[in-house]
């Protein structure tokens, strides 16, 4: 599994989101997107699930152009996390992990067959989520959606996970945990992980590759032990920042901001 | 914990549809029997069902008899349709409170049949002229609609409120096409306005069966793209479905399921918005089990809403009867407020 993305170019109306982007990602690592707020990290992800249309460039999965792959194909390939979900009309989350299955089947099908449930069953006890599968979407906590929505994307059973900052809401343990479930998934059965995120630390923790945006450019790219510098991560997100060795991983402390808000 | 709650869902799907089934062949015997004719039930059900084959009936006692059995099917068909429509609505806005009228098409579809009965009066005498120039006057609302809240943003709090601005501007209009059409047509035109089932005939019937039964079918058999697209614009995407296209699809059903109704029955509110709530409480939101039972439901409320009328009329003596759409605001008032202190509360 591969993806390989060449000259990438997005653009929102009149404004420019990404410039001349490309990238390969492979199979059974986990690569992480970091860049400081309005980057271009979700349009990224956004566009090879092809939720956005880029005006320049190509992606290809497996060798295969993405355009060139119909919707309901690249539905059963590609599973894109996004951070909110509209749930306005009331819904459990039974039936929402359910909609994770319709790209296995035909559109009209009408019978649920048993291996979707089995499919559900199974994620949502490993992601801890099983007594809430009665629940309405509107009566969790956003941690929980959070799982739920991870759980998603899991039971899609997708070749390629894109998580859209998926530790955003998440407490200490289930940012570990989920994360290193996603990472343990991803490598057994080899899929092609890009995660988009804020969190340094959690990147440094669970990396294989890091990319780094910037004003819809790449600015760096490589393993962590590469692209982890102190002189970059301060220009890119005008932090200053430590690195610090913690079993033999370059973790970064972010301490304290190189231009002062003044009063 | 997957499998038996699924298996609970349906189980509740199933006790739903047999009980609303039991209680509308209840009602509707019921909506038979009575009648301002006070005519013996017993003569009427003869009537539709042994005159079939070939059992001697009065001719009086047959007009009745029909009178009666399109004037009840009529309101089990709107009420399902209106009904459905409104479900549609619902979840093509994402929004709860939606109804089959939020796009204003019952103004302009309104206002189409009345120019249609002022121009063309002889054309309007067949219903089917009817429900097509009903059915252009709602997709003109849809357009007007929908073009409206794209020019102000395109989401869906602009497209609620375009449609609150094309239902002002065509209600006012319809309201006077309407009053100069009630000399055409010598019916007030309060019934056009605020719906009656009393003046269906047997014959017309077919054009509002088989397209209810129909379009019914045609949204079950693609219950798939529309729960996709209740959770987003985005998500719909990623599972392969293109979201303007379902939404599109589902706001034409919508149209001419209202349009159909309007021709028939006129305006009827609140069907449209409690019947979807009703149901997705009994069965969830999945559209699979959802809709037959929006169907039911609304079929249910808008027969016992007709009995009501019947009912008024029969012991309150007046002239003339209640329109239908009275007795529906009468019953689902109290459920919108409902709705809204449970909205506020949340
Ligand atoms: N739907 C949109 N319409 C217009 N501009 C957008 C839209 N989504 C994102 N943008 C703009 O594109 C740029 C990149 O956004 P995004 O990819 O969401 O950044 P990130 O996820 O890295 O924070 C930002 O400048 C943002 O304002
Ligand atoms: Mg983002």
């Amino acid at each position: 599994m591969k993806i390989v993305v060449n000259g990438l170019e997005v653009w929102y109306n009149s404004t420019p989101a990404l410039k001349n982007v490309s990238l390969k990602v492979s199979g059974g690592e986990m690569t992480f997107v970091i860049g400081p707020n309005g980057a271009g990290k979700s349009t990224l992800l956004k566009t090879i699930a092809s939720i956005v249309k880029p005006r320049a460039g190509v992606i290809y999965i497996d060798g295969k152009l993405i355009s060139s792959i119909s919707p309901k194909e690249l539905g059963k390939i590609v599973a894109y996390v996004e951070p909110h979900i509209s749930k306005s009309i009331p819904s459990t989350v039974l039936e929402f992990l359910l909609t994770a299955r319709y790209p296995h089947h035909s559109t009209l099908s009408f019978t649920t067959p048993r291996q979707d449930l089995e499919a559900v069953e199974k994620v949502s006890k490993q992601l801890n989520i099983e007594h809430l599968l009665s629940r309405r979407l509107d009566q969790l906590s956003s941690g929980e959606l959070q799982r739920v929505l991870i759980a998603r994307a899991l039971i899609q059973n997708p070749k390629a996970l894109l998580l859209d900052e998926p530790a955003a809401f998440l407490d200490l343990r289930y940012r570990l945990e989920v994360l290193d479930y996603v990472s343990s998934i991803v490598k057994v059965n080899k899929v092609i992980c890009i995660v988009a995120i804020h969190d340094l630390y959690l990147a440094s923790l669970y990396a294989d590759k890091i990319i780094v945006l910037d004003y819809g450019e790449v600015v760096a790219a490589g393993t962590p032990d590469e692209v982890l510098k102190e002189e970059l991560l301060e220009k890119v997100y005008r932090v200053k920042v430590h690195i610090v060795n913690i079993n033999g991983r370059r973790v970064v402390i972010p301490v304290e901001p190189i231009e002062r808000i003044s009063l | 914990m997957a499998l038996p709650l699924y298996e609970r869902n349906i189980k509740h799907f199933f006790i739903s549809l047999t009980s609303f089934t039991i209680l509308i062949v209840f009602m509707f015997v019921l909506a038979l029997s009575l009648g301002p004719a006070m005519l013996s039930p017993h003569k009427v059900f003869q009537a539709i069902f042994l005159k079939p084959f070939g059992y001697a009936v009065d001719d009086s006692v047959n007009v009745i008899a029909m009178l009666r059995l399109s004037r009840a099917l009529a309101s089990l068909l709107c009420g399902a349709s209106l009904a459905l429509a409104g479900l549609l609505m619902q979840t093509i806005t994402r929004n709860p409170l939606a109804d089959p009228y939020i796009f204003g098409l019952s103004s302009t579809a309104l206002t189409a049949i009345a120019l249609g009965i002022i121009l063309a009066p002889n054309l309007m005498v067949h219903k089917a002229y009817v429900v097509i120039v009903s059915f252009l006057g709602a997709l003109t609302g849809y357009a007007l609609t929908l073009s409206l809240s794209k020019l102000s943003g395109g989401t869906s709090l602009a497209m609620v409120l375009a449609g609150i601005a094309i239902a002002s501007l065509f209600s006012g209009a319809s309201h006077i096409l309407l009053y100069v059409v009630q000399q055409v047509i010598k019916t007030p035109y309060v019934y056009l306005l605020m719906g009656s089932a009393s003046t269906v005939l047997l014959k017309d019937l077919y054009f509002l069966a088989f397209p209810t039964i129909i379009l019914t079918i045609l949204s079950l058999a693609f219950f798939k793209p529309l729960n996709a697209y209740l959770y987003g614009d985005e998500y719909a995407k990623q599972l392969g479905f293109n979201p303007t296209l379902v939404r599109d699809f589902a706001a034409s059903i919508a149209a001419l399921l209202t349009a159909i109704t309007i021709a028939f029955v006129g305006v009827v509110g609140f069907i449209g918005l409690a019947a979807p709530h009703i149901a997705r409480f009994l069965t969830g939101s999945d559209h699979k089990f959802a809709i037959p039972i929006t169907t039911l439901v609304g079929a249910l409320l808008t027969l016992v809403a007709d009995i009501v009328v019947k009912l008024v009329s029969m012991f309150a003596g007046a002239v003339g009867e209640l329109p239908l759409g009275v007795v529906t605001a009468v019953i689902g008032a109290p459920f919108l407020a409902y709705l809204i202190i449970k909205k506020v509360r949340e």
